[in-house]
């Protein structure tokens, strides 16, 4: 079948096309969910097809299916032309992609274990005994999830390219929700939902699940008693997981060079990060580096190449807090007179790829944890996310964590519940004092980011250790 | 379209391989086109064919689910042995009795062939359309115009065998100046019924309106909430507090309420996916035909959707409103109204002494604290402050936080006309739902400096 997908991509090119790229992905996926000793759901999924994207005359049309045939390929080719077709019958400007490597290779995941080799009562009695050590008195919910999924992909385009990829990622977590009657708290480990990584099934092991059960159930139940912080600006120290996901909206997102372009302003929104701004805008302190880092081993959003043929690399997004670069398409980057940083990204087959975050880090700094919490007079710790929402510029926001410990003359004195801060994002980042080193720095895998239309649901991840800000606003709820 | 008797053909040829107790399986069938434009111009324009089948498989009270997106028979029937193998590695589910027997479902028509066919040239043609309206006004737009086509079958061992055709299309439109925008949607299973000039114009007309936004002190206002703002309040109302997985896992608003008065009179919510007016769907995804279930009638705490599991639990019957058994979720209501009112919308703002209309809000997230349905999000696409029944001028977007029982305590008015809004799942079903004229809202914060 590949031959003759290579002879469809030729087919196309004799066709007069700008550019036809064809990708067949074969995903299998397993999830177990277990909940207060019972297993909740064992799930296997098997899933294939494949996607023709075309530019023809300057404009794109894209067409797919999950039947896997000569006839069907030859059907869904001759659609992405016709769709292609109707495109330029609308449009007066013509898209056009930057030069691109035609490469020829071979891509796999690290792997050590094969989870889908793991027996199935093992990987049960890991969640059984996690959630086991979780129940008893005021948990209402003691539950784990862990998610399995290896995708193989073949990429061909018109240029020539020719890759095949093997990814493989894991992980998994658990959560405890604590209950007195009246109100509601939870605590999850290692995330709220879960860490994820491209490793096998090592990474689950490495989670430590049932070691850290005990501790997660305690402190969901000393949150019920614990005091809500009565409001007012103070120092933050924002925990590693609770910092990904503010690396996620507010510098991930901001950086897609399509949302600051206006082509995802219907739906997710755009960015202020304007063209004007690019390195001439002051994003963070100084101290702040964000790095677009597709190469890190193990990273839930590392691959060889991304769904254009484009390598994976490594790129400042911001540089000592100048704002120095975008996330990046063929098509995106031509604009700015570049080249591809390699970020498009397609969930499955039957999407087309969109830029998408790959795995977006703030590079660590030089504190001690244990030193930060002791320079800090006065402030609040804060960790895991509760939860998200930030406007549709990536500016305003606001941001509920799991739990925080208030912090007086350099200890931590006090379990609090409910915390939420919110801020406006460069002010936020400029306010960043101290950032924790690379013993503190951690790739946090997040699997459900969303984005365009069709919904696509992206892995992604970030790299991060505890940093402080400097008089952020804190609220209890309101 | 593999159409009903085909489905039924191919399932059955697999169901009668199994080995084992009960066996069901979900066929979920899809065709969807979708022209996506921006910067007045169309970049992005897909289309997909797929079709996947759910067996779910019980050796006993040991259940096991695997999935595949084919209709090979080889690769089928592989399927679903490996979702016996699953069953046979299993423990047992006390909470899971068994399938569902055969039912009987309500005829609807919730399938429309000139949705169907809809071809991408017509999509191109609506759209060059929508753009010229915008062009000619020294406008941009984005948006998507989508038309999908879908069937839904259940089977099982008991004799369930439901099938629906489903069509949908789908309009979004966000119109833009330098320092306004205007939104518009629509969604209807006849493409027949999806006037795009209309939509249009409405888009047009907000974004000019918009144009110059002031700033405005965050705190408490009344509001008058558009449909778009409302359905997507009452989604994640949905998500977080309507099905039974919340209320028994004590993390919905509504647990300990039932029966009691928590919000306004004024305010009745229900789901019904046998009301054609919405987007309707008969059964759910175990093949139980969908009950009418009233959440709050009255403003009276009334109840929440169960599946099979969720019911078994406390002795009762499914409600209909199971999803896949892919999901963990538990029951979901996929078909919410929220009962009309007597006033029309022009009514409401004009009874409005000091205000802030909302169009539609971006990015709520209803997770803060579920028991109180606190929620935050900004608003978007058209903002405005009215003061004495009329619209004074357009503000800056808000940043709102407030508990939606505390919010829907404070319903003054409630419109006669109502709208289905596009949620995740547009295909078997929306959110219908009026516009909200609420007392003392609280807007939380503002997007102020760089």
């Amino acid at each position: 079948m590949k031959d003759f997908m290579k002879d469809s991509i030729k087919g196309l090119k004799r066709k007069g096309v700008d550019y036809a790229d064809l990708r067949r992905v074969e995903s299998q996926s397993q999830k177990i969910g277990v909940k207060n000793g019972e297993v909740e759901g064992i799930t296997s999924s098997q899933n294939a097809g494949f996607g023709i994207r075309v530019l023809k005359d300057g404009s794109w049309g894209f067409s797919s299916s999950a039947v896997i045939s000569e006839e069907e390929i030859e059907r869904v080719a001759s659609e992405a032309l016709r769709i292609a077709a109707a495109s330029a019958s609308v449009n007066k400007e013509k898209s056009q992609l930057s030069e691109e490597k035609p490469w020829v290779d071979t891509y796999q995941s690290s792997c050590l274990e094969d989870p889908f080799e793991v027996p199935l009562e093992e990987k049960t009695e890991l969640l059984l005994q996690a959630v086991e050590a979780m129940r008893g008195k005021k948990i209402k919910v003691a539950e784990g999830i862990l998610l399995f999924d290896r995708e193989q992909k073949l990429f061909l385009n018109t240029e020539g390219a020719e890759t095949e990829q093997v990814i493989t990622q894991s992980g998994g977590g658990i959560v405890a929700t604590a209950f007195d009657g009246q109100q509601v708290q939870r605590r999850s480990y290692p995330n709220s939902g879960g860490d994820f990584a491209t490793k096998g099934y090592e990474f689950v092991r490495g989670l430590q699940l049932v070691e850290n059960a005990e501790r997660v159930k305690e402190e969901a139940i000393a949150l019920l008693s614990a005091p809500e912080y009565p409001g007012g600006e103070t120092d933050i120290i924002i925990g590693g997981s609770q910092l990904a996901l503010q690396v996620h909206e507010s510098c991930g997102h901001p950086t897609e060079l399509d949302r600051v372009l206006g082509t995802e302003i219907s739906y997710a929104g755009g960015s202020f990060l304007s063209l004007d701004k690019l390195h001439k805008f002051q994003y963070g302190s100084p101290l702040v580096n964000i790095t677009a880092d597709a190469t890190l081993e193990g990273g839930l959003g590392t691959f060889g190449y991304d769904d254009e043929g484009v390598k994976a690399q490594r790129s400042f997004l911001i540089r000592n807090g100048l704002f120095v670069g975008y996330l990046t398409s063929r098509e995106t980057a031509l604009i700015l007179g570049q080249r591809s940083n390699g970020a498009m990204r397609a969930d499955g087959w039957n999407r087309i790829p969109l830029i998408r975050m790959t795995n977006i880090n703030l590079e660590p700094g030089e504190w001690s944890l244990e030193d930060l919490i002791a320079d800090t007079k006065e402030g609040i710790y804060l960790d895991t996310n509760k939860s998200w929402s930030i406007d549709d510029q990536r500016l305003n926001f606001q941001f509920g964590t799991e739990i925080g410990w208030e912090i007086k003359r350099g200890k931590k004195v006090r379990i609090l519940k409910n915390p939420v801060y919110t801020g406006i994002t460069p002010q936020f980042w400029r306010s960043c004092d101290a950032i924790c080193n690379r013993e503190f720095w951690h790739i946090w895998g997040v699997p459900n980011c969303g984005k365009g239309e069709p919904s696509q649901i992206m892995r992604v991840a970030h790299g991060t250790s505890p940093a402080r800000f400097k008089k952020v606003k804190v609220g209890g709820q309101r | 379209m593999i159409e009903r008797e085909r489905v039924f053909e191919i399932l059955q040829g697999v169901l009668t391989t199994s080995g084992a107790d009960q066996t069901e399986a979900i066929f979920i069938g899809n065709q969807k086109g979708l022209t996506r434009f921006a910067n007045n111009s169309i970049h992005q324009n897909v289309a997909e064919r797929d079709t996947s089948v759910i067996f779910r498989v019980a050796l006993g009270k040991r259940v096991g689910v695997a999935t595949a997106n084919s209709l090979n028979k080889g690769r089928l029937i592989d399927t679903l042995k490996e979702a016996v193998k699953i069953a046979k590695h299993q423990v047992e589910n006390p909470h899971f009795s068994s399938l569902p027997s055969a039912q009987e479902y309500k005829r609807l028509e919730t399938f429309f062939e000139e949705t169907a066919d809809f071809t991408p040239e017509e999509r191109a043609e609506r759209v060059g359309r929508i753009i010229k309206m915008v062009e000619d006004k020294g406008l941009q737009v984005a948006g998507a115009l989508s038309t999908s086509s879908g069937e839904i079958a259940v089977l099982n061992s008991f004799g369930v065998a439901a099938y629906q055709p489903l069509s949908a299309a789908t309009l979004r439109i966000v119109v833009s100046s330098a320092d306004s925008s205007g939104y518009a949607d629509s969604l209807c299973r006849d493409i027949g019924e999806l006037d795009v000039d209309e939509r249009t114009e409405v888009a047009i007309k907000r974004c000019l309106e918009s144009k110059g936004p002031r700033d405005l002190k965050p705190g408490r206002y009344d509001v008058l909430l558009e449909p778009p703002a409302v359905g997507e309040l009452i989604e994640w109302m949905s998500m977080i507090g309507f099905g039974a997985k919340s209320l028994q896992e004590e993390t919905s608003f509504l647990s300990d309420r039932l029966g009691e008065r928590i919000v306004s009179e004024k305010v009745t919510i229900y789901d019904d996916g046998n009301d054609p007016s919405g987007i309707a769907m008969p059964f759910d995804f175990e093949g139980i035909p969908k009950q009418r279930v009233y959440f709050i009638d009255k403003g009276v705490a009334q109840g929440v959707v169960y599946d099979s599991e969720t019911a078994n639990r406390e002795g009762k019957t499914s409600t209909g409103h199971a999803l896949p058994p892919t999901s963990h979720s538990g029951p979901m209501p996929l078909n919410v109204f929220f009962a009309p009112g007597d006033e029309g919308e022009e009514e409401m703002l004009n009874s409005m002494r000091r205000g802030i209309l909302v169009t539609r809000f971006h990015y709520v997230n209803g997770l803060l604290n579920t028991r109180e349905a606190l929620f935050t999000g900004m608003t978007r696409d058209g903002t405005f402050f009215v003061e004495d029944g009329k619209v004074k001028y357009p503000i800056e977007n808000l940043r709102f936080t407030e508990s939606m029982l505390k919010a829907l305590s404070n319903v003054e008015m409630v419109s006669r006309e109502r709208k289905a809004i596009n949620a995740w799942w547009e295909a078997v079903g929306a959110a219908v739902v009026p516009s909200l004229l609420i007392k003392d809202f609280n807007f939380s914060g503002k997007t102020s400096g760089q």
